[in-house]
């Protein structure tokens, strides 16, 4: 008996200390991250910025590709298409950021609504050819519609006061990465999920047990587009000036294979991919200059094509060694974290 | 006392391409039936349905259940008027654990919309608690409680079937479309499963449609038994006149019909084709 008790108690004692580490694990790895933002000055600020909406870009492309197993490949036109929105909102409206954010949302939700339509039709490879053909279609027609987008002068999208300093906007940055994780989070933990995951295995079955397939696909599209805008719409501020060049159809290739190389339906995955190939253009450049020999074909022109060659030599190693991306390697770590939940359930 | 049709199939026609693959098929299930509908391989069993549930949209013919024409009417309407299948190659999705693709399964039911899910609105995280918790009894009613976390396309394949039937009965349907029941299961599991089916339609007041080739369970557990061959209905009737129907018996054996002697019918119906036996 008294054993017993005691087996208990260490048990007990255990997980409270287990959960207790566990939590503070999380703060310290959180504070880490924050260290930067903190103590990094305008440049760090600027960087977390861009890595936090690369991370919603990840996670727009995680909706659709992770959760409802459609591709699109035009996804920098879901992009720039909030973004030249957002600027035009901000520029020539003078709307609040708001409106604009808003706006962008609303632009980049509507035109993946109208390639979601498409996509009732044609499955998988033929899938990727229309939207691959409407990202170069968009970035040589709605991206130069001169009344919409400045041409090729750019449009402008400045920072309102509020969030002018470059810390402002990186927190404005990380709070809307925020909404998005929570939105991931609870797709996954509801029906939503569940509905999705059935149309991405196997499309009859889900109508067979009530799941309206047409509605779940135009959905994700359209959230996934939703996502992208925002994430434009977040882009022309943080630049504040938007160009057509920003969105040529290379950095959707790299959006789309980042997001697998990070790991499918893996948030923590993907974020940290997103991050790692939004920084990728800021340092490399530096870092190879730096290098004690210079290869003799390194130039301008080179970096520029460099992260899409990086993330294809990734995707490959990620493919045969493990398939589920960096969630993967670090799903025994998070396994860790969260096992006092999944425990209890048991 | 005759009871209220269920489902009435009127001139049911499907082509693929050249290929006839049911031709003027009509049946009738009523409500609280257990009803077979047998036929060599190719017979056009499945494609029937197909065209139930609304995967395949027939050339001609029209589909009333409960007494309303749904034709024309989407697979997922059909399914939430109460018509719910399993699948001969199973119907799980793998991706998901046992427990979860029982709550898939209850989507219909879940009581809130997606966006309202997807924003966490407060009545969806108490839904969602009891959604869980009506899976769990159901995956204990199965005996699933051991694999309920575990993914589908990890487990073997008899458990994967019976995660399919829980499935189609956590759906909370009125009628059910079994594929193959008994595929995968020993002569005496097949057996168990005619008791099961008849303890479910008495407890559930479930109406079952189900393709099925193994004989004793046919027997056993249905009140009638529609025959079908090269998509046309060969004949129908109680399983005992089915047995002794020459004509069946040819479309199963091939021309052995003229013995007086019924043969032990089907000898192997997955391998028996038509040719000589």
């Amino acid at each position: 008996m008294a054993t017993a008790t005691m087996v208990l108690a260490r048990v007990k004692v255990q997980r409270r200390f287990g959960l207790a580490l566990r939590v503070t694990l999380v703060i310290a790895l959180l504070a880490l991250a924050a260290l930067p933002l903190l103590l990094g000055g305008d440049v760090w600020a600027q960087r977390i910025s861009r890595a936090a909406i690369y991370a919603v870009i990840g996670l727009s492309i995680n909706t659709l590709t992770g959760h409802a197993g459609q591709i699109s490949l035009g996804h920098q036109a879901f992009v720039g298409i909030g973004a030249f929105a957002a600027a035009f909102m901000a520029s020539r409206l003078g709307a609040p950021l708001g409106f604009g954010l808003a706006a962008a949302a609303v632009a980049g939700a509507l035109t993946a609504a109208a390639i979601g339509l498409v996509a009732l039709r044609v499955t998988g490879l033929y899938l990727a050819l229309v939207t691959l053909a409407f990202g170069l279609t968009a970035e040589t027609t709605i991206f130069n519609w001169r009344e919409f987008t400045g041409g090729g002068a750019g449009a402008f999208a400045p920072r309102p006061a509020l969030v002018s300093s470059d810390h402002a906007f990186a927190l404005l940055c990380l709070g809307v990465l925020g909404l998005v994780l929570y939105l991931d989070w609870r797709i996954v933990a509801t029906k939503t999920g569940r509905a999705l995951a059935a149309v991405r295995n196997d499309e009859r079955i889900a109508a067979t047990l009530g799941v309206n397939v047409t509605g779940y696909k135009l959905a994700a599209f359209s959230l996934s587009g939703l996502i992208a805008g925002l994430a434009g719409g977040l882009f022309a501020h943080w630049n504040q000036i938007v160009q057509a060049m920003d969105f040529e159809f290379q950095v959707a290739l790299v959006w789309v294979l980042m997001t697998v190389v990070g790991g499918l339906r893996s948030r923590l995955g993907v974020i940290l991919a997103s991050a790692f190939f939004a920084l990728l253009p800021l340092t490399l450049p530096n870092f190879l200059s730096g290098l004690p020999w210079q290869p003799p074909f390194l130039n301008e022109a080179v970096y520029h094509v460099l992260p899409p060659f990086i993330v294809v030599v990734m995707l490959l190693i990620v493919l045969r060694f493990f398939p589920g991306g960096f969630g993967q390697l670090l799903r025994p770590a998070t396994r860790w974290l969260t096992n006092a939940r999944t425990g209890a359930r048991q | 006392m005759k009871r209220r049709q269920i489902l009435k199939v009127e001139g049911l026609m499907l082509r693929f391409g050249g290929l006839q693959v049911l031709n003027d098929l009509s049946l009738t299930v009523r409500e609280g039936q257990i009803v077979g509908l047998i036929g060599p391989n190719g017979a056009g069993k499945t494609s029937c349905f197909n065209c139930l549930t609304g995967i395949y949209q027939p050339q001609g013919g029209r589909v009333f259940f409960d007494g309303r024409d749904v034709s024309h009417l989407a697979t997922h309407r059909r399914a939430r008027l109460g018509m719910a299948r399993t699948w001969q190659n199973l119907g799980v999705i793998d991706a998901l654990t046992v427990t979860e693709n029982v709550m898939l399964a209850q989507h219909q039911r879940a009581g809130y919309s997606a966006l309202a899910g997807m924003l966490g609105l407060a009545g969806t995280w108490h839904r969602e608690r009891e959604l869980l918790r009506d899976a769990a009894e159901i995956v204990e009613y199965f005996g699933l409680e051991d694999v309920a976390h575990e993914r589908t396309g990890e487990l073997p394949y008899g458990v994967r079937k019976t995660c399919d039937m829980a499935m189609a009965l956590a759906s909370d349907p009125r009628m059910l479309l079994l594929d193959e029941p008994a595929s995968g299961l020993s002569p005496e599991e097949a057996l168990g499963l005619g008791a099961t089916l008849r303890e479910l339609r008495d407890r559930l007041k479930l109406t079952i449609l189900m393709i099925e080739h193994h004989v004793p369970l046919v027997a056993e557990a249905c009140d009638y038994v529609y025959v079908l061959n090269f998509g046309e209905l060969l004949t129908e009737g109680k399983p005992a006149e089915i047995q002794r129907h020459p004509e069946v018996i040819a479309a199963y054996l091939g021309g052995a019909a003229e013995k007086n002697e019924p043969p032990e019918w089907p000898l192997r119906p997955e391998g028996a084709t038509h040719g000589t036996a």
